[in-house]
């Protein structure tokens, strides 16, 4: 008989068992699956983590900005202008000749008592384009010019409701509605009708424009798009999105291969058992892919349905917080899409490699069980260097475009980040290997440990090269956060601290209204005639706010001086004030603490070291001083005196001029802000009641921002590193050390100790872990040096001079600390299936 | 023509120092509808012989026909077809397919062969009928007793045309009376016309065989001619319960 006689025999069937075969293969990885589930659990668990991250995190990253159609309602066009004149009545006029057109003035007025301004808009309510740019929360639209419609931010600020009369642009006007605006509920305006705003200062018509129409606008009006609008940023937050998903799946996939790898070796007796009746290597990498496929749908099914509900749940915060109403189902759905199949493609991906594998075992070695012997794997660190070199070099190109600014080079400054994770996967094997040269005279315990990781370099390079592009990620966050962060020159960071308040000189308000309350308590409109404030009557304005709240009030004097100078490409920035007995007495500094030499005392971290930092000053007409001419002058080398007391906030105080120096160049100095300082951080209502009184009297108050200190970055980048390799960790050391159960039981019958036990576990996870963040580290440093070498804007190499050496620590040495603490504790709580070979 | 020809077939694992011989220039050929006992001690390669023959492994040396057709000049996939179609095994501990259920196990040869599912569990049912184990079909090995595991494996061997069936140990998990009921479905599988190889220990059960070759180290050093029946085995073991 030959084989041409059995596929005769056969009759019709297809030699690899066609789709029979694929369907009967598939329905037992699928039964595997459900019965073996927790086995896999830390691989659907974390597919379906980072398929939801990625769902909820870019729907928030995407719908965070206005809507692509925002401030152009259904309009395909829009024209804007500065100002009503001749002009614009002319393109207005010609606009109206192409079709329909739709006018929204807007006239800005200041809310008394605050930086913050509101507009007085005229649009119809119904107007051709404009209606998904405003919606009614209650009440109704104004229909004629006695009535006006307000913004829930505009209500709360005039103390206005429904029913209520309000004078708004010259015009006594009854509200008659709440409004605002979908696409934007940032924008706090008072609806009027058309024709209805004295003086608008901003001017937008809204049209569709017939094709090949608009040069018949002239020369020099500029026509927007929403199209025109998107594309000027071309790094989007889907394209973020995306790179982010198409990073995080990569890890998942360098975690999961070593997974599915110990799952294909409890399976090869049933591998073995199903090639025993016939089944080719084809239908086995099938059970395995099968099984991968399986987990990666499920797992992006999960991950959706919890992505989705978290979206649901988060939804009205973020409205809230976003300022713009969001749709249930405003997915960026070819994220979506593509994070549910990428996470399908990672775990098939992962789960591919041990499947070709299992088919190189033979038949009869499978079906006993017998692990097969640790794959040797390329150990040469030439292929990772080459391309960690080429990724150097692009970044390096990247950051030396536009000049020296880093602009334009986007693509070779991703591809040089992308190219880094390869080359330090090409490098984890190394490592490995070298570490275990490194360990060959340590402890029994230790040595074993680093000898099995080089050994199943197969399964711990992956989770090493997966822990060390974690760590890559939370590095270069940290090192460029600490370089930008640290140029003391041009300060950034919050504005000030939770318990600070700083209090400016405001400009009279517009229309002559402002805004207090009366005996009894109730807010009360004045229509007057407002006159610039006195410095005294300003003063007593900023002591009643302080009185209120029952805190310290400091007046910061300004001096018509200012520092200047370039550090790294950046320039001085920031106010500087005079450093007043009250001052320091307010931050506690004693005049023994002071140089009597100093010029300037700042509390910027190395500001005192800047070279080419001046001093210029003007002149006052008077007495002139050292350095002086009758315009003024400039001290080339002031004497800084860093002082850590002083405030660290951009608005606050950082930077004083000492009396000394006022003397010496006869610098004049008038107080127009004051800083309150409370013992604790100020309430919402607290900040509310300061602004209303500070309408009063002239002042504006500014409170903290949102914007986060460079400590606040670095530390969560570091959390967030710390946290990836540890889960990584988690998932792989009981897999690697699940390779070497036999020796186990080998070590436990030569009368090993449970401390053997434990301190294998605890090395393997430590080495691990050290390793990865050793890699990720020095991953890090290449890029930001790469990057920096020849971008002169962020400073150049000498920006991460300023090493965020506790932060470092903590990865390098804590985290595998970390792990080597918990491996220890776990050890003594291993399954009982590491005594044994697990057969299925 | 024999379904199974071994023609010198020699074994050795290892390499240098390390090399062993597990089977040493061994000839063996079963006819249709015969059944051949091997018997010998322990890495005596009883199971080197099974595993070669049933093309789980090649021989270092010889060759190996089933039904005429060399093993040697197979790929990987066609010996897969191979043992699909034509070579049924059987194990000691049964080999099933845990996430699968007793008809499933059965009928999957035939799955992997390109037979519809449907097609193929009607095949299955009726292997499953035909050693009384209709009832059990939708059970998994997990809830089935030895006995009823091992004539699932039976079935799975049988299913379809097979005409080779290999059985290493086959009742080395079972109780006296399971092993015995095991040899019976082997040999009735035999007078049906396939070829039986069974790897045992138990000279009993060996006793059923038409021939049996005896191994050890790795040679043939003895072969039986076909022993008494075994009806009158069991009777002489009735008389002499001892």
């Amino acid at each position: 008989m030959t084989m041409d006689d059995v596929s005769l025999r056969a009759g019709r069937r297809t030699p690899g068992g066609g789709i029979p075969a694929r369907r009967a293969v598939t329905r037992w990885a699928w039964r595997l699956f459900r019965s073996e589930w927790r086995q896999q659990f830390l691989i659907l668990a974390l597919i379906t983590v980072a398929v939801a991250a990625t769902i909820l995190g870019s729907t928030v990253a995407v719908n965070n900005p206005p809507p692509k159609n925002a401030g152009f309602g259904t309009a395909q066009d829009s024209v804007s202008f500065a100002s009503y004149n001749q002009q614009t009545q002319s393109v207005i006029a010609k606009i109206k000749n192409l079709g329909t057109v739709q006018v929204i003035e807007n006239e800005t007025y200041s809310i008394p008592g605050s930086i913050n301004t509101y507009q007085l808009r005229s649009q119809a309510a119904h107007g051709p384009y404009g209606s998904p740019m405003l919606s009614l929360v209650s009440g109704h639209f104004p229909a004629n010019a006695n009535e006006v419609a307000v913004t829930h931010g505009v209500a709360g600020a005039f103390g206005l409701s429904v029913g209520q009369t309000w004078r708004v642009g010259g015009v006594e006007r009854q509200v008659v509605g709440i409004v605002e605006n979908p696409q934007s509920l940032l924008e706090e305006f008072a609806l009027v009708v058309p024709g209805q705003v004295p003086n608008p200062a901003q001017v937008t018509a809204l049209f569709d424009a017939p094709s090949g129409s608009l040069h018949s606008l002239g020369k020099g009006v500029q026509v927007n798009t929403p199209a025109s609008v998107a594309q000027s940023n071309p790094l989007n937050p889907e394209t973020i999105s995306l790179a982010a998903l198409v990073l995080g799946m990569l890890m998942i996939a360098l975690v999961s291969i070593g997974g599915f790898t110990v799952l294909a070796q409890r399976r090869m007796r049933s591998i073995g058992m199903l090639e025993s009746i016939g089944a080719t290597d084809r239908h086995v990498r099938l059970v395995v892919s099968a099984n991968g496929t399986v987990v990666g749908v499920v797992g992006a099914i999960l991950g959706f349905v919890i992505g989705f509900a978290g979206w649901l749940a988060y939804r009205p915060s973020f409205e809230q917080s976003a300022h713009h109403v969001v749709g249930m189902f405003a997915l960026p759905w070819i994220v979506v899409f593509a994070a549910m199949v990428l996470a399908v493609v990672a775990a098939y991906f992962a789960s591919s490699r041990p499947a070709r594998a299992v088919t190189r075992i033979p038949i009869v070695a499978a079906l006993s069980g017998r692990p097969a012997p640790p794959r040797q794997i390329h150990r040469s660190a030439v292929p990772g260097i080459v391309i960690i070199a080429a990724a150097f070099l692009l970044l390096g190109y990247a950051g030396g475009t536009g000049g020296g600014d880093g602009n334009g080079g986007t693509p070779e400054l991703l591809l040089g980040l992308v190219l880094l994770m390869p080359g330090l996967i090409l490098l984890a094997p190394f490592l490995l290997s070298l570490t275990e040269r490194v360990g060959r005279r340590a402890p029994i315990a230790t040595r074993l440990a680093l000898r099995d990781l080089a050994r199943f370099r197969a399964r711990s390079g992956s989770a090493l090269a997966a822990i060390s592009i974690g760590v890559l990620v939370a590095v270069i966050v940290v090192l460029a956060s600490a370089s930008r962060f640290s140029n003391v020159l041009d300060y950034a960071g919050p504005n000030l601290a939770s318990n600070q308040l700083a209090l400016h000189t405001a400009y009279a308000p517009r229309g002559s209204v402002i805004v207090h309350r009366n005996a009894k308590g109730q807010l009360v409109q004045q229509n007057v005639k407002v006159e610039s404030a006195t410095p005294a009557e300003l003063a007593a304005g900023a002591a009643q706010i302080a009185r209120g709240l029952g805190t310290q009030l400091i007046a910061l004097k300004s001096p018509n001086a200012n520092l200047s100078g370039t550090q790294g490409g950046r320039s001085w920035s920031g106010q500087i004030y005079v450093a007043t007995p009250q001052l320091l007495r307010a931050f506690g500094i004693k005049a023994s603490q002071i140089d009597p030499n100093a010029d300037v005392l700042t509390s910027r971290p190395g500001l005192s070291g800047v070279s080419g930092l001046h001093m210029d000053f003007g002149g006052n007409g008077q007495k002139q001083g050292p350095g002086q001419n009758s315009s003024g002058g400039s001290d080339q080398h002031p004497v800084i005196q860093e002082i850590s007391a002083l405030p660290a906030g951009t608005s606050a105080p950082n930077t004083v001029i000492t009396e000394y120096a006022m003397k010496k160049y006869h610098i004049s100095a008038g107080t127009s802000d004051w800083l309150i300082v409370g013992s604790q951080t100020f309430a919402a209502s607290q900040i509310s009641n300061a602004q209303l009184t500070a309408s009063t009297a002239q002042l504006s108050v500014e409170s903290r921002n949102d914007i986060p200190s460079g400590s606040t970055i670095i530390n969560y980048a570091t959390l967030f590193g710390i946290i990836i390799a540890l889960g990584v960790l988690a998932m792989s050391v009981g897999l690697v050390r699940s390779e070497t159960s036999s020796d186990l039981r080998t070590l436990a019958a030569t009368g090993a100790s449970s401390y053997t036990r434990r301190a294998l576990t605890a090395v393997t996870a430590g080495a691990l872990g050290f390793l990865g963040a050793l890699l990720g580290v020095g991953g890090g440093y290449i890029a930001m040096i790469g990057w920096l070498r020849s971008n002169s804007l962020n400073g150049g190499i000498s920006a991460l001079a300023n090493i965020p050496i506790g932060d470092l620590m903590l990865i390098l040495f804590g985290m595998p600390a970390i792990a080597a603490i918990v491996g220890w504790l776990f050890a003594s709580r291993e399954p009982a299936v590491m005594g044994r070979q697990p057969i299925e | 023509m024999s379904m199974l020809e071994l023609r010198h077939v020699s074994k050795k694992y290892g390499q240098g120092a390390n090399e062993v011989d597990a089977i040493t220039d061994i000839d063996l050929a079963v006819e249709r509808g015969s059944l051949v006992a091997i018997m010998g001690p322990s890495g005596s390669g009883k199971s080197t012989l099974l595993t070669i023959a049933g093309s789980l492994e090649e021989p270092t040396a010889g060759d190996v026909m089933i039904d005429g057709a060399s093993l040697s000049g197979m790929s990987r996939n066609e010996k897969a077809r191979l043992r699909r179609r034509s070579i049924g095994y059987v194990f000691q501990d049964f080999n099933l397919l845990k996430g699968l259920t007793a008809v499933e196990n059965v009928s999957l040869p035939l799955e992997l062969d390109g037979i519809s599912m449907k097609k193929a569990r009607a095949q299955g049912m009726a292997a499953l009928e035909g050693l009384g184990l209709t009832d059990r079909a939708d059970r998994f090995p997990d809830e089935l007793s030895g006995g009823e595991r091992q004539r699932v494996a039976i079935a799975r061997a049988v299913v379809g045309e097979r005409s080779l069936l290999l059985a290493d140990e086959p009742s080395g998990a079972l109780d006296s009376v399971n092993g015995e009921s095991v040899m019976r479905m082997i040999l009735a599988a035999c007078h049906g016309g396939v070829a039986a190889v069974v790897v045992t220990h138990d000279a009993k059960l060996a006793s059923w065989a038409d021939r049996v070759v005896f191994l050890r180290d790795g040679k043939a050093v003895d072969e039986t001619l076909p022993p008494p029946s075994p009806e009158a085995l069991l009777e002489s073991d009735v008389a002499n319960p001892s």
